[in-house]
């Protein structure tokens, strides 16, 4: 019995090591392709390490203007649409979660539906609209339509139906209004949902790739994603460069996730299912 | 449950909601009132426009391509969801088993591509795919099979979409499917050591049972997310070969962007949203009936 435990321990150790391996490997390939020069990358017979480490692709993907713009584009345009995020749709959340007010009911509903919507239904009719509006070549036009999230704000809502209502109620005596209650109990408690919820927002807008191709024609403002497909169809050859921007653009979401790796983690166990 | 509060909080609570539902109204609730008037109208660009009826519907359910589309999504979904579930389950136990340490490296490892872009997982398994260098042809040359054309073979190329979705979604998958077993009391399985249960027995017993409504939740959401899939076949196939990896959405992205005739492609989306957002209605209704969540 002893024995056929300890065999069945190690099978699992080994599996679980291979699918880590597994999971990592397409990734560490980009990674040491972009030390590779451009013929190297798909080479016969197949070699893993690069016959010699090459820095030029690294460096000169980084010395390209458009490729540093559209980083620095995508990235503001990330951070504010998480921000943004936040605050429209924990505000929301706090209001469902805690507040009586005439047409509740109708206001619920109207915001939840737009939950079931998928979004190749109404992209067409969204870009006429954004077209109408005159944001098309905007960073509001990446920023806007996708900000308001009935997701995320029931996801903020069934964090904020969990704070106990006693520590409001001694503000409410106090006389502190609701907004007041919202900026100074609510938000500071948020921290672990934000991160959750903050950070999906920023992935959805850096990972984004056919909204912005629909909606920008403006190299200036060009989301990474759509930088690398169109550096993939016009340079095709330049493999190694393609390798080294692809891990660029790859870097930050993985940093940022590795900050915050214990709260999303963890998140996945508020996520609201039993 | 008591009354929150006697007052009635409507000014406030107005001023909260409406940068919320003013940015739904124009940016969903209007586009999706405009896709369904399109819908009836022969609709275009250049010219008039003219109510036409259910004719759209009836374009787009007598055109071959959009019943093979939709076959094809099924077939992605069959080839996605159901290989994701089983290995997130093996690899859930597996985590599960190991210690603290390991755990939590492995745990992130797996995480990772869930963060990765469609279009950088495209871009590094065409290169996998590669007919004359790729790494999945040098693997078969191994087992002295011949190099596989993987992308435009109407064999291989679905599957080949398949692998990338696979390894995108198949951590987080796992990690939701931990949590459901970590729920799961120690005491149950105690319970069964004393009656010299198995772990077999367990398994079918208390863990299946137990982790129904999580896979329940993970079978509909990998079903509705692999149908919808069209990042992949657009970036790393463009759909062919021979329409064989045409997805539903892709089907309707390639009709917007070569199409005049708008109401077609709008009628298929909504053809396809009547069963997603029916799907995505179970789930939420699934979810909220659960009590309140555990922090």
């Amino acid at each position: 019995m002893k024995v056929k435990e300890q065999t069945v321990k190690t099978i699992m150790y080994v599996f679980g090591f291979l699918i880590a391996v597994a999971a990592l490997f397409p990734l560490v390939w980009m990674v040491i392709a972009g030390f590779k020069a451009k013929n190297e990358v798909l080479v016969t017979p197949f070699r893993f390490f690069p016959e010699k480490w090459l820095f030029s692709n690294y460096s000169s993907i980084l010395s390209d203007p458009m490729f540093l713009k559209s980083m620095g584009v995508t990235f503001m345009g990330a951070v504010l649409f998480a921000a943004l995020s936040l605050i429209i749709n924990s505000m929301a959340a706090y209001v469902f979660a805690r507040l009586e007010f005439r047409f509740k009911r109708t206001l619920w509903v109207f915001v939840i539906c737009t939950m079931f919507i998928p979004g190749m239904a109404i992209l067409l009719t969204s870009f006429i609209v954004v077209t109408e509006m005159k944001m098309l070549d905007t960073l509001a036009v990446l920023v806007f339509p996708g900000v308001a999230s009935a997701g995320h704000m029931f996801f903020i809502r069934q964090f904020y139906l969990n704070i106990p209502m006693a520590l409001e109620e001694a503000a409410l005596i106090d006389g502190a209004n609701r907004w007041k209650i919202f900026t100074s109990i609510f938000f500071p408690m948020s921290y672990p949902v934000f991160v959750i919820v903050g950070i999906g927002s920023y992935l959805g807008f850096w990972n984004s790739f056919v909204w912005p191709t629909m909606t920008i024609t403006n190299p200036d403002l060009f989301q990474i994603m759509q930088f690398l497909n169109t550096f993939r169809s016009e340079r095709s050859t330049e493999m190694g460069m393609l390798m080294a921007g692809s891990t660029l653009a790859a870097i930050p979401t993985i940093i940022l996730f590795l900050i915050f790796q214990k709260y999303i983690i963890k998140g996945i166990k508020i996520s609201g299912l039993k | 449950m008591k009354k929150k509060n006697a007052r009635p909080d409507n000014v406030t609570a107005y001023t909260m909601l409406i940068p919320i539902v003013v940015l739904l109204t124009i940016f969903v609730i209007i586009p999706f009132v405009y896709a369904l008037i399109v819908s009836f109208y022969d609709w275009s660009f250049y010219q008039e426009s003219r109510f036409v009826g259910w004719q759209n519907y009836v374009n787009v359910l007598n055109d071959p391509l959009f019943g093979k589309a939709v076959v094809t999504g099924l077939k992605f979904a069959l080839l996605v969801v159901p290989a994701q579930m089983i290995l997130a389950f093996l690899f859930a136990h597996v985590i599960r088993s190991m210690g603290k340490k390991l755990s939590g490296f492995v745990k992130t490892a797996i995480y990772i591509p869930t963060i990765i872009s469609g279009i950088i997982a495209s871009i590094i398994f065409v290169f996998i795919f590669d007919y004359n260098a790729g790494l999945a042809n040098v693997i078969l040359n191994l087992f002295g099979v011949e190099n596989q054309a993987w992308l435009a073979d109407v064999k291989t190329a679905l599957a080949s979409i398949a692998l990338p979705a696979i390894w995108l979604g198949f951590g987080i998958t796992s990690l939701i499917m931990l949590a459901g077993l970590l729920d799961i009391p120690d005491s149950y399985y105690e319970a069964a050591d004393l009656e010299g249960a198995g772990s077999w027995s367990k398994m079918i017993y208390i863990t299946i049972p137990l982790l129904k409504n999580v896979v329940l939740f993970l079978l509909i959401t990998g079903f509705t997310g692999a149908i919808q899939q069209f990042e992949l076949p657009l970036v790393m196939t463009g759909g062919g070969p021979l329409n064989e990896t045409t997805t539903p959405n892709l089907y309707i992205f390639n009709h917007f962007r070569n199409d005049v005739l708008v109401g077609h492609s709008i009628a298929s989306a909504l053809l396809l949203f009547i069963v997603l957002g029916s799907i995505s209605a179970i789930i939420f209704k699934v979810l909220n009936s659960e009590k309140a969540v555990d922090g």
